[in-house]
């Protein structure tokens, strides 16, 4: 590089601002310990061991018969399904009429350590959809998973197609081998035996490692940048404090889960070869015969889009729709486009079979 | 056994530490049966227990040294794949950007330009095979000093007569089978019920 002397005073001046918005920065914004997630009113209506159904009434007087059931991931919290008034997820299915019930996995301590896929399928999974199904006097529900709750809910749907009506599946971690992120590597170079006998649960601060990977300089570095310079903008600091208050807070994942994930899934590929077990029981993945709705995102970095569409191709459905949007992993469940878009969309398609 | 480092001077790390290990060993023992006897008379109580247990805790540390040698040596690489992405990324930016910008507009294309090509080929890092299999060397090396750290904080667990990792891991296994058989029953019997009812 070559220095040149005609140097501009605005640098120095926005400089000073930026520093000034720094140092003010605690005055005005709070800090993300003292910000509620909870924003949707919802009850809990069932807590097996750590897990917990939450309820959210529709707010539409027009209702529609099937509840919806949301498995959410196993990493991070429900909440950014519900992280904001203007862009919460859980919301905008009540107004269109949607009677939403969502499992929350709960924060699993070294006690939980031998739970299995069998225990989220087969238990926890199988025990939300029964109540769902006595409260509701319906002998079917909808299924919705995000992410890694989405692969809990693609076994649940194959191993018990008579309790789903509709599944959709939302960035389903499905094809391991064809997943392109850098997870995907990190996943396939692990000795996850190792680490199951040696610490138990997967702790979170691996999960964190993990994000850390993610665009390092973007994330790690303009993200606070563009925080600070826009400290007066009381919309984008909310919304951002929110993001990052729920990024922050990772469960672990049980040790069991975690082993057969990784072996299973990215290691050895079985869910979408028809190999795979959950107990005792193999996942067929042509036994999902109900109508499917799959959405994938082409900026998805924790789950490439190449990972998520095989599940179309994959079951045995007639009915079935595979959308692409140009957004990434969060922007597909909380952000302005799935506000206007997707969820819209999803729930056009949800509504008339519903 | 004899020391072999007058017969051999280009031994490799593990027959040093073999060579500290039996060393470590044979004292320890030596001492502990010498000491053993006027002990038996007076102590029943956590001294003794460690005293005894002692020797594990000399055999996991020296094992911790062979795990150290081969830790050090996957963090020096994942280091060094770092720095030498850094220097590669640093001098795309250096020659995509010769002069020294001079105000605000090209402070922040200058930025762009900087995060666009350090992201790019971090995550090129990131996604390679090499890094991959360092990473996961390194997070396994990391696993095994920990298991050893674990098996010396079992020997002070047993000497203050509280259950090894493995005996509560043990409890746990047996307390989750129960727990999935009950509530495999308490499903069948709602499913059950709701059958009757209809």
């Amino acid at each position: 590089m070559q220095s040149n002397s005609n140097f501009d005073p605005k640098i120095i001046e926005e400089i000073l601002k930026f520093s000034k918005n720094v140092i003010e920065a605690p005055k005005f914004v709070s800090a993300p310990d003292e910000i509620s997630l909870e924003v949707t009113p919802h009850k809990v209506v069932q807590q097996i061991d750590k897990t917990r159904l939450l309820y959210y009434k529709s707010i539409n007087k027009t209702k529609h018969k099937t509840p919806l059931l949301i498995s959410y991931a196993l990493i991070n919290r429900y909440h950014i399904l519900d992280i904001h008034p203007e862009k919460s997820w859980v919301r905008n299915l009540l107004e269109q009429g949607f009677e939403v019930y969502m499992l929350d996995w709960g924060t699993p301590t070294s006690m939980d350590k031998y739970l299995d896929f069998d225990d989220y399928v087969n238990g926890y999974l199988e025990s939300s959809v029964e109540y769902i199904k006595n409260q509701s006097s319906t002998e079917q529900i909808s299924l919705q998973g995000y992410c890694t709750g989405a692969t809990i809910a693609t076994a649940y749907a194959a191993l018990h197609p008579e309790n789903v009506k509709n599944y959709i599946a939302t960035a389903p971690v499905i094809d391991g081998w064809k997943d392109t992120t850098v997870i995907s590597n990190l996943a396939k170079h692990m000795d996850a035996d190792k680490m199951v006998e040696t610490i138990g649960n997967m702790p979170p601060e691996f999960m964190y490692y993990c994000f850390s990977v993610l665009k390092p300089f973007e994330q790690g570095f303009e993200k606070y940048v563009k925080f600070f310079k826009n400290i007066d903008d009381k919309k984008y600091v909310d919304n951002f404090l929110r993001v990052e208050k729920w990024l922050g807070d990772t469960p672990p994942i049980p040790g069991e889960l975690f082993k057969q994930w990784i072996k299973d899934i990215y290691q050895k590929n079985l869910l979408i070869q028809n190999k795979m077990y959950v107990g005792d029981e193999l996942i067929d993945l042509r036994k999902i015969n109900m109508p499917i709705f799959t959405q994938v995102a082409v900026g998805d970095h924790l789950v490439s889009p190449e990972c998520s569409m095989p599940l179309h191709y994959a079951v045995g459905s007639e009915d079935k729709t595979l959308k692409i949007y140009p957004t990434g992993h969060v922007g597909m469940i909380a952000s302005s486009f799935s506000q206007k878009k997707i969820l819209p969309e999803m729930g056009q398609w949800l509504a008339q079979r519903s | 056994m004899q020391s072999k480092s007058s017969k051999d001077s280009a031994e490799s790390p593990t027959d040093i530490t073999e060579y500290y290990k039996h060393l470590s060993l044979f004292w320890t023992d030596i001492i502990h049966l010498m000491s053993s006897k006027p002990q038996a008379l007076t102590s029943i109580g956590p001294m003794r227990a460690f005293a005894a247990n002692s020797k594990k805790i000399a055999v996991e540390l020296i094992e911790i040294n062979e795990n150290l040698l081969g830790f050090n040596q996957c963090i020096t690489e994942y280091y060094k794949q770092l720095s030498d992405t850094w220097g590669i990324s640093q001098k795309k930016v250096n020659q995509k950007v010769p002069e020294i910008p001079h105000d605000v507009e090209q402070i922040e294309s200058v930025k762009r330009i900087w995060i666009d090509i350090f992201d790019n080929d971090f995550t090129e890092l990131f996604d390679s095979k090499k890094f991959g299999a360092n990473y996961g060397n390194l997070v396994s090396k990391e696993l095994e000093l920990t298991k050893h750290w674990n098996n010396i904080a079992n020997v002070i667990l047993q000497s203050v007569n509280l259950p090894s990792k493995e005996e509560v891991d043990e409890v746990y296994k047996e307390i989750h089978s129960l727990k999935k058989r009950v509530s495999k029953l308490e499903l069948e019997l709602k499913k059950e019920k709701r059958k009757n009812a209809k």
